[in-house]
């Protein structure tokens, strides 16, 4: 072992001190809250058997309704565009199996004056964008819907 | 099986003090060097998880403690200005080390000439002699060459050796 210099034979004698016992409570109730419950002590309740068929019967439910989802119907909003799709999501156990883009209104704003002396055509689009997925695991099914609103604009070179 | 919250907590005790030793080079003042060992053992905990939820590796919190403190220095460094002159005046028994022995003079007096030391310098030191990296370590840590980790630390303990002198004779020369 290589001798210590004099300068740290004297440093060997400074110690840093410990953290204020405060503070080392408040991490340590960090890391319990980051831990959680911990899992060796809490055993997990047993499913009981009704709920099992709970889950199978809201996937019965869920599928029929996703299947009235893909029944025209002629209440629907003028224009709509839908898509299928069975290719599945990588990295992990849902399957998308449907998706469509739904235009649910279409509002004229007229034209608009731009700065630089042109002008534009205005049109607020509301469209619902939605997928359908489905849990290969336990059969539901789960739909996400996005609404998003967008502004056309198209330049006007004649009237 | 060993709970993580448990191991994560011996580990704390037995690193804390060197990691706010550390810390105290990035901060102002005590609370805020323990503001940092805080943050830094949430981004730890967070980065661990996928390995385990095992406590890290000490260069790798020395380092994260470094980058909290780069960040803390580029968001706040006007109202750390602020703070500076409050902290200077009410922090001086505020120290970063504490002298195993009491009446200790040789070691009082480099504990204020390690607070005095570098940021590069100190950083070295302390993360060599308090908190038992090696000087590959410490290079990774820094993002230098090992030789610099090395020539960093040998040059600090010159300039520790020659405050000590310059005191000690002061302290002669006014006796």
């Amino acid at each position: 072992m290589q001798p210590l210099d004099p300068i740290e034979e004297i440093l060997a004698r400074l110690m840093p001190p410990a953290l204020s016992q405060g503070r080392q409570l408040e991490i340590e109730e960090m890391i319990d809250e980051l831990a959680g419950p911990d899992a060796s002590t809490h055993e997990p309740p047993a499913s009981p058997w009704w709920r099992s068929r709970m889950v199978i019967g809201g996937g019965i439910a869920a599928a029929l309704a996703t299947l009235c989802a893909f029944i025209p119907s002629k209440s629907n909003t003028p224009i709509a565009k839908a898509t299928h799709a069975s290719s599945p999501i990588p990295s992990s156990e849902m399957v998308l199996i449907s998706e469509s883009d739904r235009i649910e209104s279409m509002t004229d704003e007229g034209l608009q004056d731009e700065v630089d002396g042109s002008a534009m055509h205005a049109l607020r689009v509301n469209a619902v964008g939605q997928n359908s997925l489905r849990d290969e695991e336990s059969g539901m099914i789960v739909q996400i819907s996005e609404l998003r609103e967008e502004l056309l604009l198209t330049p006007i070179s004649a009237f | 099986m060993n709970c993580p919250a448990n191991s994560w907590k011996q580990w704390l005790a037995e690193n804390g003090p060197r990691l706010l030793l550390f810390a105290r080079g990035w901060s102002n003042s005590r609370q805020d060097a323990e503001d940092l060992v805080q943050e830094a053992i949430l981004r730890m905990w967070h980065h661990q998880a996928d390995k385990g939820s095992t406590p890290p590796d000490l260069p790798l919190v020395f380092s994260t403690i470094r980058f909290c403190g780069l960040n803390h220095h580029r968001s706040e460094s006007r109202r750390r200005k602020r703070e500076e002159s409050v902290i200077y005046l009410n922090d001086f028994q505020d120290v970063w080390l504490d002298p195993v022995l009491e009446e200790d003079e040789e070691a009082v007096i480099l504990r204020h000439a390690v607070q005095h030391l570098s940021q590069k310098l100190r950083d070295v030191v302390v993360m060599k002699f308090w908190g038992g990296l090696t000087f590959l370590q410490i290079s990774e840590t820094l993002a230098i060459s090992p030789n610099t980790a090395a020539s960093r630390y040998r040059y600090a303990l010159e300039q520790l050796a020659q405050e000590l002198r310059r005191m000690k004779e002061d302290r002669n020369a006014t006796a």
